[in-house]
């Protein structure tokens, strides 16, 4: 199918000139826009963006919005906006669909699901997914593979799942606000969210709290840079204990800080693997009990053609598969063998990104996300954890360096030199004396929320572009069934044999090893249609360059064969039908993740 | 007599009951919904009745709350939690639920054991959490389903519902169809020829017969009625040992909303101290063993058979890969990266038995439950995957008791026929079934067949539960035979039986809340240390019976520890004791834990201390320092 261009406008522009009156309308009304582009034409700038959007810079809640709706309004053709429905804090899941519905239903079509910041924290997710809207956008009728993308696919993405976390986030100074916002009693008083952190000293920061108490510490401040506190080795006694992060007793229990907002996990909320909270902490009482989880899940439920999964989190460079947890035991080989081969190449899109199983590699997990959509939905599904400390030194030389420890950048000090010279010193909070009600005289400062989950800004835009074309290639050899030739042989009176090429021509089978085994999926379709035609037999053809049986397939209506296993990736398989009768006959493969495709042959 | 009373009186009451063969007596969703408003008039100021829910058919599942609503409010007090029906064909369970609400409402008056349970504690009564699956039971055809109106692809076959069951012999019931198969794998029993088992090839025996369910292969694949209407067995909805991907266990855990009714009421009440669901699991008369697990499920055979001749329809269409010469994939065996090497998995697995810990209060309760009721045996049970009960205590943390409620219990040996002055056929029985039984199965004993055990019940009671089998000329499967057990006679009793057991069944509700945790502040005192500082002592005890949770509520951390506060400021706290503690558990029957404060303060000032219970209640003290 055409991308909308020029040259499908032209045409009916120049039928318009036929008429005089017209043409003059024309010339008075749309003089201006026509001449529009050649006056920009003249701008040497390279590329030439419609839609300008900064990406070196982090998006807040109502930002996030302000842009995708720019972006709609700017192409209103492929981009719909709307919402996967409210958070527990009222703010709105945002959902951008690119679909080109000039080349097909949307429905019909293999869809790419792209989603970000299920933890609070985890922010940057949420600038890569605005980034590759706006990147399919801009290169649509550009770049041809995009443009080949954005007309075979549908993408959905979702750049904040949690996002009453990422507004406590911005707005509320924290770090480690992991958590969504459903209130929970963490601390089993009867109140809910009562005694969180709080900004004493009112510079905007969430400081840590470190006490002088000299000769009865745990740490020491190191010789190496003053600003830094080190452990003391054992059987030393240190000048300084860390007391946490800032805040008072609230709630006049005599603890501080024990009960703040949330306090669970909205990644351990899913129905593959849940666990109750003393398996696995943060679960909450039961899958899709967080209206966010719900939400989500209605939107992937009535979405049978979504074929791929993206979620990213933050951070340590991963491209994580499942399965979360030892106990459910391996994905089948043939899963094994497709996971490896995106996640490989993934590997060599993203330097720093090991691509690894997540309990194996990271940790166990159970009801998280993917585990849900890979085992419980069927859908081939990943998660970036985007940002690797790695990539502060990224050079083989700054390597050889940070392993030396006499280097001014070895260990910790390569923190407090990159901020000094990368960054001027933005990120740091120098050390300052307080007066803690609970904790008598103590100092507050330390590192910023913004050092070391979420890169440096000026490296953002790298990492939204990597970790894109990672989706994208993913997006890309999500399943795509074609018929190719065909072959009619009458065989005697008013029998004949049909053979058909049935091909996927993509990485991804219609339906994974493991969505076939838990029956996740509906079966793809054989189907055979004619007027005045019986089918005697259907069966796969073993080779079609070589004679010899084929594979009869043993159902009861073969007009309509199930294949409830799908159809592998990259291959082509060749079904022979032996039917009677006469005419035109239609051959169609329909599948719920690789779209549908046909065939007529004529018995004659 | 009073069967034919009772009949009259529900002809009278509850006139759009059909009366569908003999499930007179039974409610209908809008006769249950009479009945609890008429319960809930008749007793204002101790019962209201709320919609905790509405189903996809559009009725409510009702909650009614029982308590006197004088004293402490109601969400304070420790609270047992009944719920029935969760299983759409468990109908007998809604019955008891009504009648135990009748007995708690109308012996409050005269009852001052009962009295004092509704002025100290609550009861939750979920009489029918799935009634749309019950109302099928109302149907022009009796199809047996335990399901909910949910959608559900039973088949996998991308078609939805298109080949249910069919009435063929038009005797209003689906039960099922016996046919003659030189391969099949069934025979009639020798010992019972209404009875069919599975033929022993070690006996030296041949399958004669295969078993369907009654009606066509209306999608044309081959397999008899492998997609019929709905949906999901919400007993089988919930979080613990779920079934994952098996059809009527709903496409995830609480999928459903009946059962996530039933949920955000619990989470939201963590009052519910005891649950007791009326269901078709049974832990009440055989109680978990020595190791804590649950006696095994036991079937009818007959059904089972008819559900193994689906089984194969999810297998058609795997196909083995045609990839020679096309694949991308080779090298068979390979393992890819696996993860494997510095494994950091394993964790903590989810208890599946019932802590030892625990055991002797099941037991206990198991005591008297039998004692309360005089049940001792149980209809066909099934194994309690994702059963509400199970989440009751693993996750929820509370003693939670299943029982279907009956017992199709011949009196063969001994007379359980105590205080059965209206048990209908109580008295014959015991000799009313000779001959049976002595063909090696032993009479009535643990190794007969449920379907044995059931069919002689049913003989000896003269209750018309099973459908002779008569002959059939099916268009697709040539002469068959139709019969079997009726879908709702096996597994609910008559109507007419509701009268006796409902009261029993009342009883043990009651008997429930007398075993709830109780805390108190059993001594308090303040002792004057001179210069404005004072020492406080308590004693914390639980004068109940129950502990103030159970092991598997510690362990799972779903029940809040008992927490004891002294409200001091924190500043003015010097020593002792934490100014707030926590206990996990404290055992019931007098237990006590220890406290001691000192504190600064101002003579004449008075201090409360306070001592709060998830399920065993709350108790407060104001201290004057002196």
């Amino acid at each position: 199918m055409m991308p909308v261009s020029i040259e499908t406008v032209t045409p009916r522009f120049r039928a318009a000139m036929k008429h005089a009156f017209l043409f003059a309308l024309a010339a008075l009304f749309l003089a201006p826009l026509v001449f529009a582009p050649a006056a920009t034409a003249q701008q040497a700038s390279d590329p030439q963006h419609k839609v300008q959007i900064d990406f070196n810079r982090w998006h807040d809640y109502d930002e996030l919005k302000v842009d995708l709706l720019r972006l709609e309004k700017a192409y209103p053709e492929f981009l719909t906006y709307s919402t996967l429905g409210k958070s527990y804090g009222g703010r709105d899941i945002m959902l951008m669909t690119v679909n080109n519905p000039k080349t097909g239903d949307e429905m019909d079509k293999a869809a790419m699901y792209i989603e970000a910041n299920v933890h609070g924290n985890e922010i940057q997710g949420a600038e890569v997914s605005l980034y590759t809207v706006w990147y399919l956008m801009e290169n649509y009728g550009k770049i041809d593979m995009i443009t080949r993308l954005v007309d075979e696919r549908v993408f959905y993405i979702v750049p904040t799942v949690n996002p009453d976390g990422r507004q406590y986030f911005f707005e509320d100074t924290g770090s480690g606000a992991r958590t969504g916002h459903v209130p929970v009693d963490s601390d089993n008083d009867g109140l809910y969210d009562e005694d969180g952190p709080d900004d004493l000293n009112g510079n905007g920061v969430f400081d840590t709290i470190r006490k002088f108490v000299p000769g009865e510490g745990t740490h020491r401040i190191s010789h190496d840079d003053r600003r830094m506190l080190e452990p003391v080795p054992a059987g030393e006694k240190g000048d300084w204990v860390i007391l946490g992060r800032e805040g008072i007793d609230n709630d006049g229990d005599g603890r501080v800080n024990e009960d703040g907002p949330g306090g669970y996990d909205p990644n351990r909320n899913w129905a593959s693997d849940w666990q109750p909270n003393y398996i696995q902490g943060g679960a909450m009482d039961y899958p899709f009990q967080l209206p966010t989880a719900r939400a989500v899940n209605d939107f992937l439920v009535s979405h049978p053609n979504i074929a791929g999964v993206q979620s990213y989190h933050n951070s340590g460079g991963m491209i994580l598969r499942g399965p979360g947890a030892e106990w459910q035991g391996r994905y089948p080989r043939e899963d094994i063998q497709l996971y490896d081969t995106l996640g490989e190449n993934g590997e060599r899109m993203l330097p720093y990104y090991d691509y690894i199983v997540i309990w194996s590699g990271l940790y166990t997990v159970h009801g998280g996300f993917i585990d849900w959509t890979n085992d419980g939905l069927g859908i081939v599904s990943f998660s970036n954890e985007l940002w690797a400390g790695g990539q502060y030194y990224n050079s083989p030389d700054l390597k050889a360096q940070q392993a030396d420890p006499d280097s001014p950048i070895a260990g910790q000090r390569g923190s407090y030199f990159f901020d000094d010279f990368l960054e001027f010193g933005d990120q740091y909070v120098e050390w300052e004396s307080f007066e803690h009600p609970q904790y008598g005289t103590v100092e507050m400062g330390g590192w910023k929320k913004m050092r070391g989950r979420v890169p440096p800004r000026f490296m953002n835009e790298e990492l939204s572009h990597r970790n894109m074309a990672f989706s994208l290639y993913q997006a890309d050899e999500m399943p795509l069934m074609k018929m190719g030739a065909t072959r009619v042989e009458k065989v005697g009176g008013d029998v004949y044999r049909v053979r058909v090429d049935v091909e996927n021509t993509k990485l991804t089978p219609t339906i994974t090893a493991r969505a076939a085994e838990n029956q996740v999926v509906d079966p793809d379709l054989l189907t055979l249609a004619g007027r005045n035609v019986e089918v005697i037999s259907a069966g796969w053809v073993q080779s079609k360059h070589m004679p010899g049986a084929t594979d009869l397939i043993d159902q009861h209506d073969l007009s309509r064969i199930l294949v409830r296993n799908g159809h592998p990736g990259h291959t082509t398989r060749t079904v022979e039908y032996l039917v009677r009768g006469s005419g035109e006959v239609t051959i169609g493969y329909s599948s719920k993740k690789g779209g549908s495709a046909s065939t007529q042959v004529r018995l004659r | 007599m009073f069967t034919r009373l009772t009949f009259l009186l529900v002809l009278l009451v509850l006139p759009n009951t059909v009366s569908a063969q003999t499930l007179e007596g039974y409610h209908t969703y809008d006769a249950l919904t009479r009945q609890v408003n008429a319960l809930v008039a008749g007793h204002p100021g101790l019962a209201t009745a709320e919609s905790i829910g509405t189903t996809l058919e559009g009725r409510e599942v009702w909650l009614v709350t029982i308590g006197n609503r004088q004293g402490t409010p109601l969400k304070e007090r420790p609270a047992v939690l009944v719920a029935a029906n969760l299983e759409g064909n468990q109908l007998v369970g809604s019955e008891l639920s009504l009648e135990a609400i009748r007995y708690l409402l109308e012996s409050y008056a005269t009852d001052a054991d009962v009295k004092a349970r509704l002025d100290e504690s609550a009861f939750y009564f979920i009489p029918r959490v799935n009634p749309d699956g019950a109302e099928r039971a109302f149907a022009r055809v009796q199809t047996g389903s335990p399901f909910n109106a949910s959608d559900y692809d039973d088949d996998n076959d991308a078609r939805m519902n298109e080949d249910g069951p069919e009435d063929l012999n038009g005797d209003g019931l689906i039960t099922v169809m016996r046919v003659p198969d030189p391969k099949g794998d069934y025979m009639i029993d020798p010992d019972e020829s209404r009875l069919m088992k599975k033929a022993d090839a070690s006996e030296g025996e041949a399958g004669t017969h295969t078993i369907y369910w009654e009606g066509r292969d209306s999608d044309g694949d081959g397999f008899y009625n492998d997609d019929g209407d709905g949906g999901v067995d919400i007993n089988r909805n919930f979080q613990h040992e779920y079934p994952y991907y098996e059809a009527g266990a709903g496409i995830h855990m609480a999928s459903e909303r009946e059962s996530r009714a039933v949920l955000d009421f619990v989470i939201a009440n963590r009052n519910v101290a005891v649950m007791l669901v009326y269901g078709a699991s049974d832990n009440l008369v055989t109680a978990p063993n020595d190791k804590g697990e649950l006696s095994p499920a036991k079937g009818l055979d007959l059904w089972s058979f008819a559900d193994a001749s689906v089984a194969g329809a999810r297998d058609v269409g795997v196909f083995q890969t045609q990839t020679r010469g096309f694949g991308r994939f080779g090298g068979f065996g390979q393992q890819g990266n696996q993860g494997g090497g510095g494994g950091r998995g394993g964790g903590t697995r989810p208890a599946t038995t019932v802590d030892r810990g625990d055991l002797a209060y099941f037991k206990a309760v198991s005591d008297g439950y039998k004692e309360t009721t005089g049940l001792e045996g149980v209809p066909p049970i099934r194994k309690p995957e994702g059963a509400l009960f199970q989440y009751g205590y693993y996750q929820y943390g509370v003693p939670a008791f299943s029982t279907p409620g009956w017992a199709p219990t011949v009196a063969a040996d001994t007379s359980a026929s105590e205080g059965g002055r209206d048990a209908p056929g109580a008295a014959a029985p015991a000799a009313a079934a000779p001959g049976r039984g002595a063909g090696g199965r032993g009479a009535g004993g643990a190794s007969a067949s449920a379907d044995a055990a059931l069919l002689k019940w049913m003989d000896a009671n003269d209750i018309d539960g099973f459908a002779e089998w008569s002959s059939y000329d099916h268009p697709e499967l040539g002469a068959v035979e139709i019969g079997g057990f009726k879908p709702y006679q096996a597994v609910n009793p008559p109507a007419s039986m509701i009268a006796e057991l409902g009261p029993k069944q009342g009883g043990f509700v009651a008997h429930l809340a007398t075993l709830f945790a109780d805390v108190q502040i059993a001594e308090a005192e303040v002792i004057s240390e001179g210069g404005g500082i004072f020492r406080i002592k308590a004693e914390i005890e639980n004068a109940g019976f129950l502990p103030t949770s159970t092991a598997q509520g510690v362990r799972s951390r779903s029940v809040r520890p008992t927490m004891v506060q002294l409200d001091i400021e924190p500043e003015a706290l010097l020593s002792g004791s934490a100014k707030t503690s926590f206990l996990q558990a404290t055992d019931g029957s007098g237990r006590r834990q220890s406290f001691e404060w000192i504190i600064q303060g101002t003579r004449g000032e008075s201090v409360e201390l306070r001592v709060v219970s998830q399920k065993g209640g709350s108790d407060t003290r104001t201290l004057r320092l002196q």
